[in-house]
């Protein structure tokens, strides 16, 4: 990797990341300085005490797992913009298998980091031109005809993805996949509620059994 | 009481607050010119086809309007309880509809849009931002060492080497929880109440094989797209063989709802 252009994305990235924060804390400031009331401590810090039993080895799994496949200047944007799973990684996944790049390459960094800026640019493009024509398109989107479509759309995406990924790998699919149908039989509400603690078991399950076939060169 | 249920509203609709909204808009359109730029730039120094940046381009733009119309549903089902604009905000950077919903419930226990006063108001809004920062701040103080000490010398070894194959399990993972997320929902999902933008405590479990067909659905479109492309050489489909697969797929849903199953 060109170290010069990296060096310089994460100074960048890092630049970005700190406005990002500043930029996140915008809304609920303004409303404590117009008002004039403060939020309920006590409240606050429960509320972000629970919460963040979740999402700080959520934060740092997601880091973990998601910075090597997005590259260095994507990582930043992605963790500011948000929607890593269920948009920005998939997308990625989608531009490089498209164009044929491999993790790790300068050319993966140039895809990636293109790919996540223009998933973050049409995201917030759509949420303000549905603020805009909100009362034109609410009854339409909040219809129970289309609201199937709308609630399964995660299943739609990864199905769609799934066929990119599984083809050509059917030797590793096998395992994560018979993992999650016993754990589905077994205790299904854990496999749809917890999401990313299945992600990490799939992904173990999987390595596992590439580690052994890689090992007897079968693959 | 009556002040506060009065103020709440008018706090909810701001003016400012939509500006606000515009302003984290344009902060995100900037940032992420900013660095795609740089990216092209990058591109030329590499000698990369231009073709090759097109089809990142269209390919992802193609790919997210379906799951960005999804978040939008997210702005409208909250604002039921938190008007339009905070969700805007919200769903705009770093947020998530399950995750600032729950954020809601566990800032201000019992709240409905009712009863919110402004300090409730205010505690969600804090809430909501101060408990999803930790990724950020990971990606900040954590990624540059974790990346030149682990990532670097899983993707650099020379000839035969298992790094790639670690990504690809990955993926693979990735793909086959999501596949067990439809899956297990034949056997049960909870589904928690939601009026007004808010949870109302209630929980009931559920069970559908909807999700499910609408992955398979979406596996075979796009298993037809694919040979389409490849071996038809129908090449401009290749940007959007995902989109199309998936609206095949969210279609489906929808005709299913339509014969009574959901």
């Amino acid at each position: 990797m060109n170290n010069t252009y990296r060096e310089l994305m994460h100074k960048y990235g890092r630049i970005f990341g700190v406005l990002g924060l500043l930029v996140m804390f915008l809304a609920p400031t303004m409303m404590w300085i117009v008002t004039g009331v403060s939020p309920n401590w006590a409240q606050l810090g429960a509320g972000v005490v629970a919460l963040s039993v979740i999402y700080l080895p959520g934060g740092l799994i997601e880091m973990m797992t998601y910075s090597p496949l997005l590259g260095t200047s994507a990582t930043y944007l992605a963790f500011v913009t948000g929607n890593l799973i269920n948009l920005k990684v998939p997308c990625v996944m989608n531009a490089t298998e498209i164009c044929g790049t491999k993790i790790g390459t300068q050319e993966n960094e140039v895809v990636s980091t293109i790919s996540v800026a223009f998933s973050s640019i049409t995201t917030v493009i759509i949420l303000s031109l549905g603020i805009l024509l909100l009362i034109p398109l609410r009854p339409l989107l909040e219809s129970p005809v289309l609201a199937p479509a709308f609630t399964w759309v995660i299943s739609a995406l990864f199905g769609a993805l799934g066929y990119k990924y599984f083809k050509g790998n059917w030797k590793l699919v096998i395992a994560p996949i018979v993992v999650v149908i016993i754990f589905s039989i077994v205790m299904p509400t854990f496999v749809n509620g917890q999401v990313i603690i299945m992600i990490l078991i799939c992904a173990i399950a999987t390595l596992v059994v590439s580690k052994v076939l890689f090992d007897k060169k079968i693959i | 009481m009556i002040f506060n249920a009065l103020a709440v509203n008018e706090v909810k609709s701001a003016w400012w607050l939509y500006v606000i909204g515009a302003f984290v808009t344009i902060f995100i359109i900037s940032g992420s010119l900013f660095f795609a730029y740089k990216a092209y730039k990058q591109s030329k120094e590499l000698g990369m086809d231009k073709e090759n940046i097109k089809k990142a381009v269209i390919s992802s733009v193609s790919f997210s309007i379906l799951p960005s119309i999804g978040i939008f549903i997210g702005v409208i089902t909250m604002s039921g309880f938190l008007g339009i604009a905070l969700p805007w905000i919200r769903l705009s950077v770093l947020g998530a509809l399950h995750y600032e919903l729950m954020a809601a419930d566990l800032a201000v226990e019992g709240v409905t849009a009712a009863n919110m006063t402004v300090e409730n108001f205010i505690t969600i809004a804090f809430t909501m931002t101060i408990a999803i920062v930790w990724g950020v701040l990971f990606t900040l103080f954590f990624f540059k060492k974790y990346q030149s000490k682990v990532v670097d010398k899983a993707t650099k070894k020379e000839g035969r080497s298992f790094g790639p194959l670690l990504f690809q399990s990955v993926f693979i993972g990735l793909i086959s929880a999501y596949f067990g997320d439809a899956f297990s929902k034949i056997f049960g999902y909870k589904v928690r109440e939601i009026v007004n933008g808010s949870y109302t405590g209630n929980e009931t479990i559920e069970t559908t094989i909807v999700p499910l067909i609408v992955f398979v659905i979406s596996f075979v479109s796009m298993m037809g797209f694919d040979y389409l492309v490849t071996k038809k050489k129908i090449k401009w489909l290749e940007n959007f063989q995902l989109s199309f697969s998936m609206l095949i797929g969210m279609t489906s849903a929808v005709l299913l709802g339509l014969g009574g199953l959901y």
